[in-house]
């Protein structure tokens, strides 16, 4: 007879101080089930969004909910609450919104290949990426006055505007940053640990991705076509140079390769955004209150984030629903421990790049 | 491993890439968002700025002759310069600096300090317009 041992993992784990447990059953070494846990925090951001403040302060409020995708949760709100307004921002503010959505995407990738580095006992790795990475928080802090909570986004435009001096220097810095990306890339090809460890190791197939619906980075690496920017025309992406990046395997190779040649991508954005920024106010005036219901699709750096936002005239909102790629990829993210081996869990689990703060708002 | 060795030799004689923070201060990009500050002699008391303030971080204290006090907590601002655009005279009545705000001591009262001005100014309020309502009946009374 077969014997099977639960090991949890989390909710607090080396590998992930966020708050998210996993349950596993293993048969000897090998995960045969596993059971996941993501709610042990509650902060009532979505309450609050509803009876402590009023619609214009909301975007800053769900900024908080996620420090790294601060600009996203605001953009994306902002869109919601414009599209109820009947307002349609000009060039100049879809294109330095874009521009920090990117730079964002750039960071938080950079960030995941750190955490996956360092879950392969590549320490080193782990810090020069994080350094490397002060590359683009330098110019998210030049440009939008924080390094954090950026509240660069507001209703009816943005709150600061690219002067050529900062233009300059994200050109600067994003030139310094593709070549540190290019030597990444070559790191996590060609060096003998990361290989060994990471191909072929916490495969999700395709037809997996399509039933336990994956989404982002992690979809895209199974090869799942799959992306927001691709399906909405919110902004002008495909002007931009945006292409889809896919791989095959879905593996964790393949998974750091797609965040890999995504940073490239979006560099390149970056470039092309500030090189052909109209001219244009950066502030309009949105007036007159929500009223009805928008839905919102925005590319977070971990696939799709959805807004619900419906208003009734009044100051206040009546419903403003949120939900994160991370709780949208859990059953997907529980196929791909099954078959693993115990010991791989830390590195499968970091390459998901999963978002607690998000999911737990 | 020969190569190895070789580039962690070459490092000893590179610059640090961290910075030795408290001994050397943080040089703060230009347009860093620090402190709001406020001119007195300026502001029109209209209270648009504490009106916009997402964490309601100003606060107007009504006093009985009519005049209005300003206070402002930096622990509880989250820096946005909301109450900046808000405000019919920026630059002069209300202005973001790049002055970054030093932490909290016990004396600041940060947390029990300001719940209590809070209380204090809803209060003032309260019984602002209960005094103005009660001198417009008896005006009106004596008419």
């Amino acid at each position: 007879m077969k014997k099977t041992v639960q090991i949890p993992l989390g909710s607090q784990h080396i590998s992930l101080l966020e708050p998210i447990r996993f349950k596993f059953e293993c048969e000897n070494e090998k995960i045969i089930g596993v059971d996941a846990d993501v709610g042990f925090v509650h902060r009532g951001v979505e309450l609050a969004c509803t009876r402590s403040f009023e619609f214009k302060q909301v975007g800053y409020v769900v900024a908080r909910v996620c420090g790294l995708c601060a600009i996203t949760h605001s953009l994306s709100y902002t869109l919601a609450a414009e599209k109820l307004l009947g307002y349609e921002a000009n060039d100049r503010i879809k294109y330095l919104r874009m521009l920090m959505v990117e730079l964002d995407r750039i960071h938080s990738h950079m960030l995941c290949l750190a955490h996956t580095a360092e879950n392969a006992g590549f320490e080193a790795l782990f810090m020069q990426i994080m350094s490397d990475r002060e590359l683009v928080m330098e110019v998210q802090e030049a440009i939008s006055g924080n390094r954090v909570q950026f509240d660069y986004i507001s209703i009816g435009g943005v709150n600061r505007d690219l002067t050529p001096e900062l233009s300059a220097l994200v050109h600067k810095n994003l030139t310094l940053l593709s070549e540190k990306v290019d030597m990444l890339i070559g790191l996590f090809e060609n060096n003998w640990s990361l290989s060994l460890k990471y191909k072929g190791v916490g495969v999700l197939s395709l037809e997996d991705a399509y039933t336990y619906n994956a989404l982002g980075p992690l979809a895209r690496a199974a090869g799942l076509a799959t992306d927001v920017r691709a399906e909405t025309n919110d902004f002008p992406y495909e002007a931009l140079g945006y292409k889809m990046i896919l791989e095959s395997t879905g593996d964790i190779h393949a998974r750091n390769f797609v965040r890999l040649r995504e940073i490239v991508n979006s560099i390149e954005m970056c470039r092309n955004i500030i090189d052909n920024l109209p001219s244009g106010e950066i502030q309009e005036k949105a007036k007159g209150k929500p009223n009805g219901e928008a839905v919102v699709r925005v590319e977070a750096p971990r696939g799709e984030l959805f807004y619900l936002v419906r208003g009734n005239g009044q100051n206040m909102l009546e419903r403003v629903r949120i939900k994160t790629p991370t709780f949208s990829a859990i059953p997907a993210m529980m196929e791909v421990f099954k078959g693993a081996e115990y010991a791989d869990a830390p590195a499968i689990l970091a390459s998901f790049d999963p978002c607690m703060s998000c999911t737990a708002k | 491993m020969f190569r190895s060795m070789l580039e962690a030799f070459k490092n000893l004689f590179k610059p640090v890439r961290t910075h030795p923070y408290p001994a050397e201060d943080i040089v703060l990009p230009s347009g860093y968002r620090g402190l709001i500050e406020y001119g007195i002699d300026a502001c029109i008391f209209c209270d648009k700025c504490e009106k916009v303030c997402p964490p309601g971080a100003i606060l107007f204290y009504q006093h009985e002759s009519g005049e209005k006090e300003y206070r402002y907590n930096p622990w509880l601002c989250i820096y946005c310069g909301e109450c900046v655009r808000a405000c019919p005279k920026p630059e002069e009545a209300l202005w973001q600096s790049e002055i970054k705000q030093r932490p909290a001591v016990v004396e600041d009262g940060a947390n029990e300090g300001w719940f209590a001005w809070e209380e204090a100014c809803k209060k003032s309020r309260e019984e602002y317009a209960a005094a103005k309502k009660a001198a417009k009946t008896q005006n009106k009374s004596e008419e």
